[in-house]
């Protein structure tokens, strides 16, 4: 076991790659918590495929790519906030469209190069382990900005998120708070696409938040659990996608493995849930606070997860 | 059946403008339907959902559309099957299902070697290299599906708007909306080899919304949002030829122009034509009860 959880680590660049997927799994499990609780899939979708014009200009430009995600980013989480509050369109409709034209313009500047095709699944599956440690800065930078605002705004977004008319009664400005929750979930992006690239960010947003939701009720247990897995997905799979490609000679795209791994913990979470709040209401405790599924420690209170047992 | 593929065979470009005006068509009649039940996040995830479909099917040598089909109904399973979990809402199973089916279909392809290069052709399609055969495809397709919408247009249209009066009125409501959802996905999976996966949403969801904008009736919205997508495939496959950019991302953006241009112009529905109805009516009341009853 030892050999396939530690031992590839022990190379520079792959300890690299493992920072990044445990900041980026930690980052877009908290961000998702609450994309989840407002049912915004569809949102995170759209924004993840509207960075991707920021990043091929900024390629082109010879410019940051980090900057061009940056500024396309909050380009499209405005733009995206304002279009979905008319009520000329329904907001599907304005975020098909906005996701499909804004992706096409990345395409049609791609189109124009001669690498193409190479340069295309580059942007969107990125290249985790050619991250650097300038690119890891960027990551850790973002990552700080975007933690410290959800804990600042954590009772704000969550009042908006269930009670959105008791919020604007209170007197919070409703469209303020979809606004920075939008540009947080477009910093999510950012930080994660050099590494992961840009489409596969929505599954470590969305996966492990929901996978977090079928095991517990309370809010605060939902985004550790949340946090952890998104964490823990990134580890295993940046380890099996290793060993397979150096021992088995199977090249496993490490992006796509870390989902499916993501996927897989989602399925036994949706097969031990029932059994999991069957042994909880026997116990009599609240549903919320319970035991661990499937030999997952504290899956309770809001305690930061120490540790995961999954050696 | 000679004169109907001597039909289809032509120049490259030929045969790309063809199959532009089918996509158009039907994408865009179907997309009014789309848009009725509030479904493009589900459209966006059947377009990705079939990757792993098209990537297993050309592993084992059968067809592609076969797979892409095979894997779109699987979709349609997992999504109700998810959806009904009561801690998982439709949008987050929608969710879950497209980000791990496109995430295997990219870990299927990766073990493969010419990993790029499939890929970005399966995203953005390659409408120039249609072939003859598929042409055909699409045609018949196209006839399936708008003969289908035109049969059972009163039904779907009701089951749109209050589907509880169509289950009282002895319909079979839940085989409807399967119907429906095939013909969604047939479309889709027809037209993501030739066009690719963004662009067949794009297709569906950017002509509706944009016959949306300029009249409140369904037929002439049908009409109107297939001619609409033609048009997009036309002046997008010109374009591109002319600018020798990607045709595929092009008529994405010929379609969300014409939105956009529709979402400033339109009378009544549009931002200058709102202005004018909330500066006659001082205050805007009006206009805001229009919006009302019309969303």
């Amino acid at each position: 076991m030892s050999r396939l959880l530690i031992e590839p680590f022990q190379v520079a660049f792959m300890q690299r790659a493992l920072l990044a997927v445990l900041v980026i799994g930690v980052l877009a499990g908290a961000v998702g918590v609450f994309v989840v609780l407002r049912r915004l899939a569809f949102v995170g979708d759209a924004l993840t495929h509207t960075v991707f014009p920021g990043v091929v200009i900024a390629f082109l430009l010879g410019q940051s790519i980090f900057l061009g995600a940056l500024a396309a980013a909050l380009l499209s989480a405005l733009l995206l906030t304002g279009l979905t509050s008319t009520r000329r369109v329904t907001p599907d409709a304005s975020l098909a469209i906005l996701l499909t034209s804004f992706f096409a313009v990345g395409v049609v500047l791609v189109s124009r190069e001669r690498s193409y095709t190479a340069d295309l699944s580059g942007f969107l599956f990125g290249r985790i382990l050619a991250v650097d440690w300038a690119v890891l800065l960027q990551t850790l930078v973002v990552a700080a900005i975007v933690l410290t605002t959800l804990v600042a705004l954590r009772k704000e977004l969550l009042l908006r998120a269930f009670d959105p008319d008791g919020a604007a009664a209170m007197g919070y400005r409703v469209d303020l708070l979809d606004l920075v929750l939008n540009v947080l979930i477009a910093l999510v992006v950012v930080a994660a696409v050099k590494a992961v690239g840009t489409v596969l960010v929505i599954a470590l947003v969305i996966v492990p938040p929901v996978t977090a939701r079928l095991l517990v009720d309370r809010v605060a247990g939902m985004t550790a659990i949340s946090c952890a897995l998104g964490a823990l997905g990134g580890y295993l799979g940046l380890a099996v996608s290793y060993e397979l490609s150096l021992q088995r000679g199977v090249r496993l795209a490490s992006g796509a493995t870390i989902v499916v791994v993501l996927v897989a913990c989602f399925l036994v979470a949706l097969a031990a849930g029932p059994g999991r709040r069957a042994l909880a209401r026997v116990v009599g405790g609240r549903p919320a606070a319970g035991n661990p599924a499937g030999g997952r420690p504290a899956a309770g209170p809001p305690t930061t997860p120490s540790s995961e047992g999954a050696g | 059946m000679s004169w109907l593929t001597d039909a289809f065979s032509g120049t490259f470009a030929q045969r790309a403008l063809l199959e532009a005006v089918m996509v158009g068509v039907v994408s865009g009649v179907i997309g009014v339907h789309v848009l009725l039940r509030r479904l493009p996040f589900f459209t966006l995830a059947m377009g990705h959902a079939t990757f792993p479909g098209v990537v297993l099917a050309a592993l084992l040598g059968v067809n592609l559309l076969l797979g892409a089909g095979v894997f779109g109904i699987l979709v349609v399973l997992a999504v109700a099957l998810l959806g009904a979990r009561e801690r998982i809402d439709d949008t987050s199973a929608i969710g879950v299902v497209l980000a791990g089916a496109f995430a295997l279909g990219v870990l299927l392809l990766s073990a493969q070697a010419g990993f790029s290069k499939d890929l970005s052709a399966y995203l953005v399609g390659s409408i120039v290299t249609v072939q003859p055969a598929d042409l055909l495809i699409t045609a018949i397709t196209g006839v399936v599906v708008l003969g289908a919408l035109a049969a059972l247009h009163k039904e779907l249209v009701l089951g749109a708007f209050d589907p509880d009066g169509l289950a009282a009125l002895g319909y079979p409501a839940v085989a409807l909306d399967v119907v429906l959802l095939l013909l969604i996905e047939l479309v889709v999976v027809t037209s993501v080899p030739a066009v690719g996966t963004i662009l067949s949403v794009a297709l569906i969801a950017a002509p509706a919304a944009t016959a949306r904008l300029w009249t409140d009736r369904l037929g002439p919205t049908m009409a109107l949002s297939g001619a609409l997508g033609a048009a997009s495939g036309v002046i997008g496959l010109v374009v591109s030829r002319n600018l020798n950019i990607a045709a595929g991302a092009t008529i994405v953006l010929v379609a969300a122009a014409l939105f956009a241009v529709s979402l400033v112009l339109a009378p009544r529905r549009g931002m200058l034509g709102w202005r004018l109805l909330a500066g006659a009516s001082r205050g805007g009341e009006v206009a805001r009860a229009h919006q009302g009853y019309g969303g």
